[in-house]
């Protein structure tokens, strides 16, 4: 079958004139049902302490921009049991959103300064800083980038002692299914880092639930 | 003595008629006790029932025949028989208006082609009663279709259009409103000039305004065609009109002047768009809901055809905060018929996109009034309100937040499976269908409300609307739940009746029956081997399926659960290869090649992981695979594939030509 070949090591910037998509491309390990596991160091020094994290997808609108799913905190210090927390997501589609956060408190220093943290995002810093990076081409870039923002607790009340008053700068890899991201809040340790990594292994195979809604 | 005493009391019914149908009786008298049924029955329905049931309609329908025949008369007797045509022309409307049971015999009895003659009767008051009484009667949806493909008939249309006399031309006006449904006849009524005398009587009494709204509305509807004639350069006089009179005193005249507006919008994007008018119908409408009266009833409605699937109206409906208003309308019409359904479908259209919305419905309480109207006597009410349900559960945050687990909801909403009508038990299911996705491992409420047994009883239902419903809500209910809860569900369906869902002659409820075999074979190896079982013979209903279809959502089902399968043990992984590698019929191809060649970039992307678990350098059998694989020209056209214009395909395939390729060496 012919194909068309091209160079997806860096993102284009999006001309004039060319029409058509330029969304993210949607990726089946990061569709609903699809969960991660990993850590998350509460504070950016000292690397020992890490909570264990599961993330599990359980909605997603590629046209809205949207993700969300629940985030389970394994070894919090305060908490007996396990704190489940349902999150929100903004995917940065240059559509319905763009690398500027624009509220919960992160001015545009603050975006840029999170999101160069991660490496697969330097080759469109240039682009981001003239327009939040309304002009690029995200839809052949093997990374997607995404802020995810913790809405209510699932499992505890809201006076548990914990805060979800931040959010988390994202960045997933549509290679390996990994997922990096910095929590962001002003008033926690700053570049808490989280680190996951797909749950489907090579071990057992590969499976994809579905549900749709009416 | 018995005549005596009646006419004394005259409110008795029985002695009433029983004067209408005396033939020994003056016709003055006659005349005198029509004036007095009259009387008794304008605006009192309970007196219309009573007198429906004494067989009063055919009795004064039969004065009319015979009034109606005795023409020629001169002088008092001419005036006395026009009186006779008024009295009971008046009487027939009064049945007829706002009681279907009495348009009903209205019509049984034969009045509707006398009522036409009256029309053209010489003494105006004669076709004045008879023009008011038709109009009654066609503002019920039983009244006759009139066929305005006939030339005469149009012609008779335009004569009553142009008449001087007002209810003349609003009769005409609501023979179209109530008559006018095809594209047909649209068009022949505005090539016939109808549009041009209806924005006439814009200008006219308020019944020819209102009645000539309704009536644009019902011509333009869906019409392109027609909304761009009346859209056109000669008639934007005529916009400007309608709009003038969504300002108008009276509220009916509001309520029509914004349905006629929203007939026009709703026909093409281009149209009445400005961020203006937008807003002006919204809060017009907003105002209109709190009418205590019919025009109330009718505004949710009218709201609801503004904002259906169009979310920018919805948008600018909350932030008018129109949602407070339809709530209040919950809290104060004790549960209403008509307003009840709009409220409920206005609510409804609400919350089909704009999570906004259905966070605001659910912190109004709605879901407090929902128990009792799932059980309401008014089938359109029960509807309204599965159909609310349904969209206001469209939000996985508000489903994971358990806002819906609840059992003053679940119970009657499962009982509504099996409702009496059938576009409510579809609703329900529609409802249901979201619900069930409460992301909880047990389902526990919806289990212990027994939606499963309903739901496998209604996957093999005749209508194929509600087989399709029932097998999504059964794919719902089986997505992402523990082992224990797939075997109930497995248990109650069958791997018979999975298996002849599969191959339904329907493709959407194929579609449906792969997705459901695809959750229920995705967790542990238990789960795959439960489902599949060891005889493969849902393997092989799946493969035939794929081989057969060529629509690309039951490829796709298919194939994930193909792939879902090849995760599980050796045995499985043989039976998907035997099925990826078979040809059908006097195909060139396999169904592997064919997936993988797939104009659509899911199918191809679904094929591809199916490879990957059939690769996985760690499984016993996987370098025999690999072989066979090898020799069907998976690898060449993998080698194709690396460069895929979807990127998830590329890096898919990349993966899978690596773990081909780690055994490549023995082969090449």
């Amino acid at each position: 079958m012919p194909v068309r070949v091209v160079d997806t090591s860096s993102p284009s910037q999006v001309s004039g004139t060319t029409a058509g998509n330029t969304l993210p491309p949607p990726c089946t390990l990061l569709s609903v049902g699809q969960s991660f596991s990993g850590t998350q160091n509460v504070s950016s020094l000292q690397k020992d302490e890490a909570w264990r994290v599961n993330v599990r997808i359980k909605g997603c609108d590629l046209d809205h921009g949207y993700l969300c799913g629940t985030m389970e905190a394994l070894n919090v210090p305060m908490a007996d049991t396990p704190v489940v927390t349902f999150w929100e997501g903004e995917i940065v589609d240059t559509k319905n959103y763009t690398f500027f956060t624009g509220k919960w408190g992160a001015t545009a220093e603050d975006d840029i300064k999170h999101w160069t943290k991660f490496p697969s995002f330097p080759p469109l810093l240039s682009q981001v800083e003239v327009d939040g990076g309304k002009s690029l081409d995200l839809s052949n870039y093997p990374y997607i980038f995404m802020r995810w923002k913790e809405q209510y607790f699932v499992n505890v009340g809201p006076d548990c002692g914990l805060t979800i008053a931040g959010f988390y700068y994202v960045c997933f890899s549509c290679n390996d299914g990994s997922i990096n991201g910095f929590y962001y809040d002003p008033n926690s340790s700053p570049f808490q880092k989280l680190e996951l990594k797909s749950n489907n292994d090579e071990k057992s195979g590969f499976r994809f639930s579905t549900y749709e809604l009416q | 003595m018995p005549t005596s005493a009646t006419s004394n009391h005259p409110g008795r019914p029985e002695g009433l008629i029983g004067r209408l149908n005396s033939a020994n009786i003056p016709y003055e008298a006659k005349l005198k006790s029509l004036r007095d049924l009259k009387n008794q029955i304008i605006g009192n329905r309970t007196k219309k029932i009573a007198y429906l049931k004494l067989g009063a309609v055919p009795s004064v329908v039969s004065i009319l025949s015979s009034a109606a025949s005795a023409q020629g008369c001169i002088g008092d007797s001419r005036e006395f028989h026009d009186s006779v045509l008024i009295q009971s022309a008046a009487a027939i409307g009064s049945f007829a208006c706002g009681l279907d049971a009495g348009v009903k015999a209205v019509l049984d009895a034969g009045a509707f082609p006398l009522l036409l003659t009256l029309i053209s009767h010489l003494n105006e008051k004669v076709a004045d009663a008879g023009a008011r009484s038709l109009k009654l009667i066609y503002q019920s949806k039983l009244a006759p279709k009139y066929d305005f493909l006939q030339e005469k008939n149009m012609e008779f249309l335009l004569s009553l259009l142009n008449s001087k006399n007002e209810n003349v031309t609003s009769l005409g006006a609501s023979i179209i409103t109530h008559s006018c449904q095809s594209t047909l006849e649209q068009l022949a009524l505005s090539e016939a000039g109808i549009i041009k005398r209806l924005v006439s009587l814009l200008g006219g009494s308020i019944s020819q305004k209102d009645a000539s709204l309704e009536s644009l509305a019902a011509v333009i509807k869906g019409n392109p065609e027609v909304a761009s004639k009346f859209m056109g350069p000669e008639s934007g006089r005529a916009l400007n009109l309608v709009i003038e009179l969504i300002k108008d005193k009276h509220p009916r005249t509001r309520l029509l002047a914004c349905m006629c507006l929203i007939s026009i919008r709703n026909t093409s994007t281009s149209y009445l768009q400005d961020s203006g008018i937008k807003s002006t119908l919204v809060l017009v409408l907003l105002e209109l809901l709190g009418d205590p009266g019919q025009v109330g009833d009718e505004a949710p409605f009218v709201l609801s055809s503004l904002i259906t699937e169009k979310e920018d109206m919805q948008k600018i409906a909350f932030d008018a905060n129109v949602i407070d208003n339809l709530c209040e309308n919950l809290n104060s019409v004790s549960f209403q018929a008509k307003r009840l359904q709009g409220t409920f479908l206005a609510l409804g259209d609400l919350c089909s996109e704009l999570e906004c919305c259905r966070d605001r419905v659910l912190d109004s309480k709605v879901l407090n009034f929902i128990t009792e109207a799932l059980v309401h006597d008014s089938a359109e009410v029960r509807a309204a309100t599965c159909i609310f349900l349904k969209n206001a559960s469209r939000s996985v945050k508000n489903l994971s937040a358990g806002k819906f687990m609840n059992e003053a909801i679940a119970v009657p909403l499962v009982q509504r499976l099996w409702d009496s009508s059938t576009p409510v038990q579809v609703a329900a299911l529609g409802a249901l269908c979201n619900m069930v996705v409460d992301f909880t491992a047990d389902k526990s409420l919806f289990m212990k409300c027994g939606i499963l047994r309903h739901l496998v009883v209604l996957s093999k239902s005749m209508e194929s609307a509600i087989r399709v419903s029932a097998v999504w809500a059964l794919k719902n209910l089986a997505f992402h739940v523990s082992s224990r809860c797939k075997e109930e569900i497995l248990s109650e369906l069958t791997s018979a009746t999975l298996a002849s869902l599969i191959s339904d002659p329907e493709a959407s409820v194929q579609e449906q029956a792969l997705s459901l075999t695809r959750n229920l074979v995705d967790g542990t190896l238990n789960s795959v081997n439960y489902v599949i079982g060891e005889d493969g013979d849902l393997v092989h209903a799946i493969g035939k399926q794929l081989q057969s279809t060529s629509k690309a959502e039951v490829l796709i089902q298919g194939m994930y659960t193909l792939s879902n399968v090849a995760s599980g043990n050796e045995l499985h992984k043989k039976a998907v290869m035997t099925q990826l590698l078979t040809r059908a019929g006097n195909d060139s191809e396999t169904l592997m090649i064919k997936s993988l060649q797939s104009s659509d970039s899911r199918l191809r992307t679904a094929t591809v992981w199916t490879l990957i678990n059939l690769t996985l350098p760690n499984s016993p059998d996987t370098s025999t695979r690999v072989t066979e694989l090898w020799s069907a020209g998976i690898v060449s056209q993998l080698k194709n594939m690396v460069n895929d214009p979807c990127l998830d395909v590329k890096l898919r395939a990349r993966m899978a030509l690596g773990q081909l390729m780690m055994f490549g060496d023995a082969l090449t």
